[in-house]
């Protein structure tokens, strides 16, 4: 029973979060967009639900929906401006965005400062107490309650992960998707082809923030705190290079990046305190080798091609 | 059909094209020529809504359009084949396709559109399910003429359509412009192909440094003397 422990169990959690927020800026990829803002619509998400939870005592679940939207409207607001800038300057005009959430956080009364918000609603105390309603306890599963709710709060992650990643791997096949492929394969080209290139960048934007922003919302429900320094710069760096180091052409590489960088400091505790210097080392060595990062397009091009093979022999039937 | 009036494109400080006026007639060819760097591509680009004017009107179809934004353009029944074809390398002949027709609802009509590429461009139909990016130059230019004629556009703008291509394949697409032509859609095409594009061509303008300095029949400016010595350069082209 030691890989159910509520510390493994946190872990994994963690690593299915952390999988969340790499669609998350898969999704803001898609477009070709690189925006470092991910971090600072985490912060909003977590802020807004927890002073909703905390001050206004609002049931959780409606609580962790309204910090997403939160997240979603102020990428509305913001992307108007900051979306006409290409490349480098919208990452460092969204870096900048990050930086002033924070310092926004910081001083705040409501936010509480640099001390933040402790004392939560925790998802696992929610559920458990669902669980209870429905006359199931932890002792008639066989675990101690601490496991049990650290198991619940696992299995809801895992449920709306799966869902988040079925819409994704939809909206990767529909029209929309098509569109966001056209736009970051050729500006041009998608221009002259009738694509409103601004809507879709702008959707592009708010599909990854308020996914960011709801992300932000559960981690401050898993932990039960939230300060301003969860979403720092070294956030930042940590979500950028699920993508880079994972790859961003398809939705498994940023996942595969989330995977492997969440569980490497657990499995390799020696190197947790030097955590950053090891996201550098295999950035820089993954930028040398594997310029698309581990999981490329291609990666799965051999399985792909039976399918597509398949998919269009299905297409031709229907011309 | 479409109607250009001193129109004037700059990038910054640097004027690309300076009182630009020409005219299009419906179901005509119309052709600008012009050395590189005479402004060309702003010109086209202009038209197509993907740059700003700094001056100057166009009308099309009886509408004042400068300053649309490229979409209102192709829904306006205006397809630009932009320079150098930009072909969706990672989509499919297929896809690339489908996406010409993006803006449009009417599923019967694209499909009989796509029905009309396959026969007017035999090589796609071979072909529907290969990376755009792996074929030919001559076969994306095709796939990119086509995939602009997805749009049902009334107006086909073409940016250097034989740009990089074999002389064989040249003569290959300009045969198909005047099909499509001769099929209802007017052309504007911009080429530094001289020869080909006034042959073709209805009427013609020529660009020189962001100014048009010579127009005429396709005829009179193949004939004309100054054209002659500054684009057919005697022996060269003959
Ligand atoms: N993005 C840009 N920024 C600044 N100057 C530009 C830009 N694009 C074009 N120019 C300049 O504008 C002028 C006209 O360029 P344009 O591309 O319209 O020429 P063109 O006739 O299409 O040439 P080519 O036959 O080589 O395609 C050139 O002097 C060019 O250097
Ligand atoms: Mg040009």
């Amino acid at each position: 029973m030691d890989l159910l422990n509520p510390y493994n169990l946190q872990v994994i959690t963690f690593i299915v979060l952390n999988g969340i927020l790499a669609i998350s800026i898969y999704i803001t990829l898609m477009t070709g967009q690189l925006s470092l803002g991910h971090a600072g619509f985490m912060s909003i998400g977590a802020y807004t639900a927890s002073i909703l939870t905390k001050q206004a005592d609002l049931p959780l679940f409606a609580a962790l929906l309204l910090g997403a939207l939160a997240a979603g409207l102020i990428a509305l607001l913001i992307g108007a401006p900051t979306l006409k800038l290409h490349g480098l300057y919208l990452a460092i005009a969204t870096l900048g965005f990050g930086e002033v959430v924070r310092v926004i956080m910081l001083n705040m009364e409501i936010t509480n400062g640099a001390l933040g918000l402790t004392g939560l609603k925790s998802i696992g105390n929610t559920l458990y107490e669902w669980q209870k309603a429905i006359g199931v306890s932890a002792q008639s599963v066989g675990v101690s309650v601490m496991q049990m709710k650290a198991l619940l709060t696992l299995f809801f992650l895992v449920l709306l992960f799966a869902v988040i990643l079925f819409l994704t791997l939809r909206l990767n096949r529909s029209r929309i998707g098509r569109a966001f492929e056209a736009i970051k394969a050729d500006e041009t080209a998608a221009k002259a082809m009738g694509l409103q290139i601004s809507y879709y960048k702008m959707l592009a934007f708010i599909i990854g923030s308020v996914l960011a922003g709801f992300c932000g919302g559960l981690f401050a429900h898993i932990t039960t705190t939230v300060t301003p320094d969860d979403f720092n710069y070294h956030k930042v760096v940590e979500i950028l290079s699920f993508a880079v180091i994972g790859g961003s052409e398809i939705v498994w590489g940023p996942l595969f990046g989330a995977l492997l960088l969440t569980s490497l400091p657990e499995l390799l505790r020696s190197l947790a305190e030097y955590k950053m210097i090891m996201y550098g080392a295999i950035m820089v060595l993954v930028m040398a080798f594997r310029p698309h990062g581990l999981i490329a397009a291609d990666t799965f091009q051999k399985l792909f091609r039976r399918r597509s093979k398949q998919a269009s022999a299905a297409k031709k039937e229907e011309f | 059909m479409l109607r250009v009036e001193n129109l004037s494109t700059s990038y910054g400080q640097i004027k690309a094209i300076r009182d630009v006026s020409l005219h299009v007639p419906e179901g005509k060819i119309v052709s600008l020529i012009g050395a590189n760097g005479a402004g060309k591509t702003t010109t086209m680009k202009t038209i197509a809504g993907l740059l700003t004017p700094k001056s100057g009107t166009v009308t099309f179809c009886g509408q004042r359009i400068e300053g649309w934004k490229p979409h209102r353009l192709v829904e306006a029944g205006m397809a630009l084949v932009p320079e150098g074809r930009a072909i969706l390398g990672k989509m499919t002949v297929l896809e690339n396709l489908e996406m010409g027709a993006f803006q449009r609802k009417d599923a019967q009509g694209i499909k009989d559109d796509m029905e009309k590429m396959m026969t007017w461009f035999p090589i796609l139909k071979e072909r529907l399910n290969q990376l755009g990016g792996t074929m030919s130059g001559g076969q994306q230019q095709m796939l990119s003429i086509a995939r602009a004629l997805m749009s049902r556009p009334k107006l086909l703008l073409l940016d250097e359509p034989s740009m990089g291509l074999a002389p064989i394949v040249v003569s290959d697409i300009f045969k198909v412009i005047r099909q499509i032509n001769q099929e209802g859609t007017t052309v504007l095409i911009v080429e530094q192909n001289v020869k080909q594009a006034l042959k073709i061509a209805d009427y013609g303008y020529v660009l020189e440094v962001g100014q048009i300095v010579h127009e005429g029949t396709g005829e009179a400016l193949l004939n004309d003397e100054r054209v002659k010595e500054a684009y057919l350069g005697g022996r060269k082209h003959a």
